[in-house]
C-alpha cells in the first residue's frame, strides 16, 4: 500500500478521496489554488500545498505544479479525481516518469480511449456496436457538413477531443448545419485547444446508460452494473440512478459483457466507465458504445450505495497492485439509489451559473441519505471552477423509496446566498415522467415549462414573516464565517 | 401564523395546526429565505428581487450574472428584438451563456464588445 497520496483535485471529490485515504491508513496531501485557500479539503488532509493562482490552467490543470507538490511532499501516488488532469495521458506519463503512481489506467490506455475515433474502432473490433459516424480526414467546415449530409439528418456535430457535452450540437436540417459546425469548432478550440470535429447519426430520445468496470493488474475485469444517466441538461448530467428501469436482466447482462469486452480489448486498468446510448427499452433495445471514461465518475456513489463496494478504495488498492477481491458472480446489488447534482445556478435564467457566498448552508441528515460536498457554510462559490456545490445521494429498497427520500432531503437542504437548482431538482423528481421512469436525454428540455413554472412565484406570507422575523432579530444574516468540525460536516457519508 | 426564531437562522412557522421549518440569512436589503423546498430573495420592503418594475427586471436580465468574456454581440442600437432573442453570448466556466431579451423591444444601446471581460451585474444591453 502507498504511504502518502496526493489528491490533485478540489471540492467534493478531493474530500471524498481524502476520506478514502484515511480509511486505508494512507496519508493524504491536498493541493489548492489561491481561490481555495480556506477550502474544506485542505483542513481534512494531512498536508496541503499551494499550487498556483485561481485560474485552473495555472493550478489544478498544471501537471508541472502538481508533480512539484508531489515531489515536495514525497507522495508516492497521485489520485486525480475527475475532471482536471484525470484524463490527461501526458500527465499520467509524466507521473510514471517521475516514479509516482498515477491512480488510474496507464497513459497509453488513456490516450487511446480519450480519442473518440480510436475508442470506437477498438469497441467495434471487440464486437460492440457503435453509432455510425466519422471524424472526416478533411476538416474544413464544408467537409464536415458534407460528412454530416452523408450520414443524414438528424446528426450530431461534436469535438473529437474532450467531453462533458462541450461544443456538442444537434442539427436537424441543412440550414442549421454550417453555423453549428462553426460554433462547435469555436467551443472545441476554447475548451480543448483542438478544433477537430466528429459527426455521427443522432439517435432521437436515447437513454444514456453506462457500466462501471474495475480492472486489476492481474487480469481480472469485472463490471458493477449500470447507471442510468439520461437526465441531462446541455449534456451535463443532473440526476443519475441505478438500476435503470429500461434494462431487463438479459439486456443488463449483455451490456455488462460488452463493457468488460471493451475494457479487456483496451488493456484497461483501474476503475472506468463504459458509456452506451440505449435506443428503446427491454430485450428489444439496441445499445451503442459511446465512449469510455478513464477515471472515477461524478456519479460513482449510486454504485457504491447499491453494491457496497467503495470505488475510491478499490482504485487505490488496484493501483497498489492488489488483486480484485470480488469475482463477477460475487458482485451483487441491493435496492435503488438516486443521485442529484446540486449546482450553483439559476433555474429561472436558463441555469446560468451563480457565484457568491454561502450565507447559510445546512446539510440534511436522515436515513438513506449521503451528501458529498466540498463546502461549508461561509464558503464562497467562486467563478473559477465548476458550479457544482454537492451531490445528494438517496438510497432505498425501491426506486420510489429512494425518490421520496431524495425529495424529502432536498426540502430540508437550505442553501442561501446564491441561487441553486434545489427547487428545480425537487420539481424534476416529482415530474410524472420521472416518477414513471419514462426518461430520455431530452426530458429536461421537453418538459422545461412544467419544471420551472412558478419557481419565481411571489413569496407566500410565511416567507415574508420569516424575512421580517430575521430582521427583528438583527442577527445580521450569518455573515460570520463559522468553522465547524470538518468531520461533523461530513455527516451523511457511508461509514 | 406564528414565526418563532430557533436561532442560527432557523425558524419554526406555525400555521394553524401545521408546523414547518424555514431558514433565513442575508442583510435586510437582500434577505434569503428557504421554505417548503423553495428559495426566495426578499428585500427589506418585502418586495421580490424580480419583476418589481420593468426597468429593474430588464437590468437584471440584461446583465452578466458573473465575470465573463463576451463571445459575440448579436444586436446593434435601433434593432428590434423579440423576447428570447439572444442579444449577447458570454463565455464563463467553460460554457456559453446567452443573454436573451426579457421582452419584445428595441435596442437603445450596447455596452460591451466581443472579447471584452465584463463584470457581474453590469447591464450589457439597454432596451427602449
Amino acid at each position: 500500500m502507498f504511504r502518502r497520496i496526493l489528491i490533485a483535485n478540489r471540492g467534493e471529490i478531493a474530500v471524498r478521496v481524502i476520506r478514502a485515504c484515511r480509511e486505508l491508513g494512507v496519508e493524504a496531501v491536498a493541493v489548492y489554488s489561491d481561490a481555495d485557500a480556506g477550502a474544506l479539503h485542505l483542513s481534512l488532509a494531512d498536508r496541503a500545498v499551494r499550487i498556483g493562482p485561481p485560474a485552473a490552467a495555472a493550478s489544478y490543470l498544471s501537471g508541472d505544479a502538481v508533480l512539484a507538490a508531489a515531489r515536495q511532499t514525497a507522495a508516492d501516488a497521485i489520485h486525480p479525481g475527475y475532471g482536471f488532469l484525470s484524463e490527461n495521458h501526458e500527465f499520467a506519463a509524466a507521473c510514471a516518469a517521475a516514479g509516482v503512481m498515477f491512480i488510474g489506467p496507464p497513459a497509453d490506455v488513456i490516450a487511446r480511449m480519450g480519442s473518440k475515433i480510436a475508442a470506437r474502432q477498438l469497441a467495434s473490433q471487440a464486437g460492440v456496436p457503435v453509432v455510425p459516424g466519422e471524424t472526416p480526414s478533411e476538416q474544413s467546415d464544408e467537409a464536415i457538413a458534407a460528412a454530416a449530409r452523408r450520414l443524414g439528418f438528424p446528426v450530431l456535430v461534436k469535438p473529437s477531443e474532450g467531453g462533458g457535452g462541450i461544443g456538442m450540437k444537434r442539427v436537424r436540417e441543412d440550414a442549421a448545419l454550417l453555423p453549428a459546425v462553426a460554433q462547435s469548432r469555436r467551443e472545441a478550440l476554447a475548451a480543448f485547444g483542438d478544433g477537430t470535429l466528429y459527426v455521427e447519426r443522432l439517435i432521437d430520445r436515447p437513454r444514456h446508460v453506462e457500466i462501471q468496470i474495475l480492472a486489476d493488474h492481474h487480469g481480472h475485469v469485472i463490471h458493477l452494473f449500470e447507471r442510468e444517466c439520461s437526465l441531462q441538461r446541455r449534456h451535463q448530467k443532473v440526476v443519475e440512478e441505478t438500476p435503470s428501469v429500461a434494462l431487463t436482466p438479459a439486456l443488463r447482462a449483455r451490456m455488462g459483457d460488452a463493457a468488460v469486452a471493451v475494457a479487456r480489448a483496451a488493456g484497461y486498468r483501474n476503475a472506468g466507465t463504459v458509456e452506451f446510448l440505449l435506443d428503446g427499452t427491454g430485450d428489444e433495445a439496441h445499445f451503442y458504445f459511446l465512449e469510455m471514461n478513464t477515471r472515477l465518475q461524478v456519479e460513482h456513489p449510486v454504485t457504491e450505495l447499491t453494491t457496497g463496494i467503495d470505488l475510491v478504495a478499490a482504485q487505490i488498492r488496484i493501483a497498489a497492485g492488489e488483486p480484485l477481491k470480488w469475482p463477477q458472480d460475487h458482485v451483487v446489488r441491493r435496492g435503488h439509489a438516486i443521485e442529484v447534482r446540486v449546482y450553483a445556478e439559476d433555474p429561472m435564467r436558463d441555469h446560468l451559473p451563480q457565484a457568491g457566498p454561502l450565507l447559510l448552508y445546512r446539510q440534511p441528515s436522515m436515513p438513506g441519505i449521503r451528501i458529498d460536498a466540498g463546502v461549508v457554510e461561509g464558503d464562497e462559490i467562486s467563478v473559477h471552477y465548476d458550479p457544482m456545490i454537492a451531490k445528494l445521494i438517496a438510497g432505498g429498497d425501491t426506486r420510489e423509496a429512494a425518490r421520496r427520500r431524495a425529495i424529502e432531503a432536498l426540502r430540508t437542504y437550505p442553501i442561501l446566498g446564491i441561487r441553486t437548482n434545489v427547487p428545480f431538482l425537487i420539481r424534476l423528481l416529482e415530474h410524472p415522467r420521472f416518477v414513471s421512469g419514462d426518461i430520455d436525454t431530452g426530458l429536461i428540455d421537453a418538459e422545461r415549462q412544467a419544471l420551472v413554472a412558478g419557481l419565481d412565484a411571489e413569496p407566500p406570507p410565511e416567507v415574508l414573516a420569516v424575512a421580517a422575523a430575521e430582521n427583528r432579530n438583527g442577527v445580521g444574516g450569518h455573515l460570520k464565517r463559522t468553522v465547524p468540525d470538518p468531520w461533523e460536516s461530513l455527516q451523511g457519508w457511508r461509514g | 401564523m406564528i414565526v418563532t426564531p430557533l436561532g442560527d437562522g432557523r425558524f419554526r412557522v406555525s400555521d394553524g395546526d401545521r408546523e414547518r421549518t424555514a431558514w433565513a440569512a442575508g442583510p435586510a436589503s437582500a434577505r434569503w429565505v428557504f421554505f417548503d423546498g423553495r428559495v426566495y430573495l426578499v428585500s427589506a420592503t418585502g418586495s421580490r428581487d424580480r419583476g418589481e418594475s420593468r426597468a429593474a427586471h430588464d437590468e437584471m436580465a440584461l446583465a452578466s450574472p458573473m465575470p465573463a468574456t463576451v463571445a459575440s454581440v448579436n444586436v446593434a442600437p435601433g434593432q428590434t428584438v423579440a423576447r428570447g432573442d439572444v442579444l449577447v453570448m458570454l463565455e464563463a466556466m467553460k460554457m456559453e451563456l446567452p443573454i436573451t431579451a426579457p421582452r419584445d423591444g428595441r435596442v437603445r444601446s450596447v455596452a460591451c464588445k466581443p472579447g471584452e471581460l465584463v463584470q457581474a451585474g453590469v447591464p450589457l444591453v439597454e432596451l427602449e
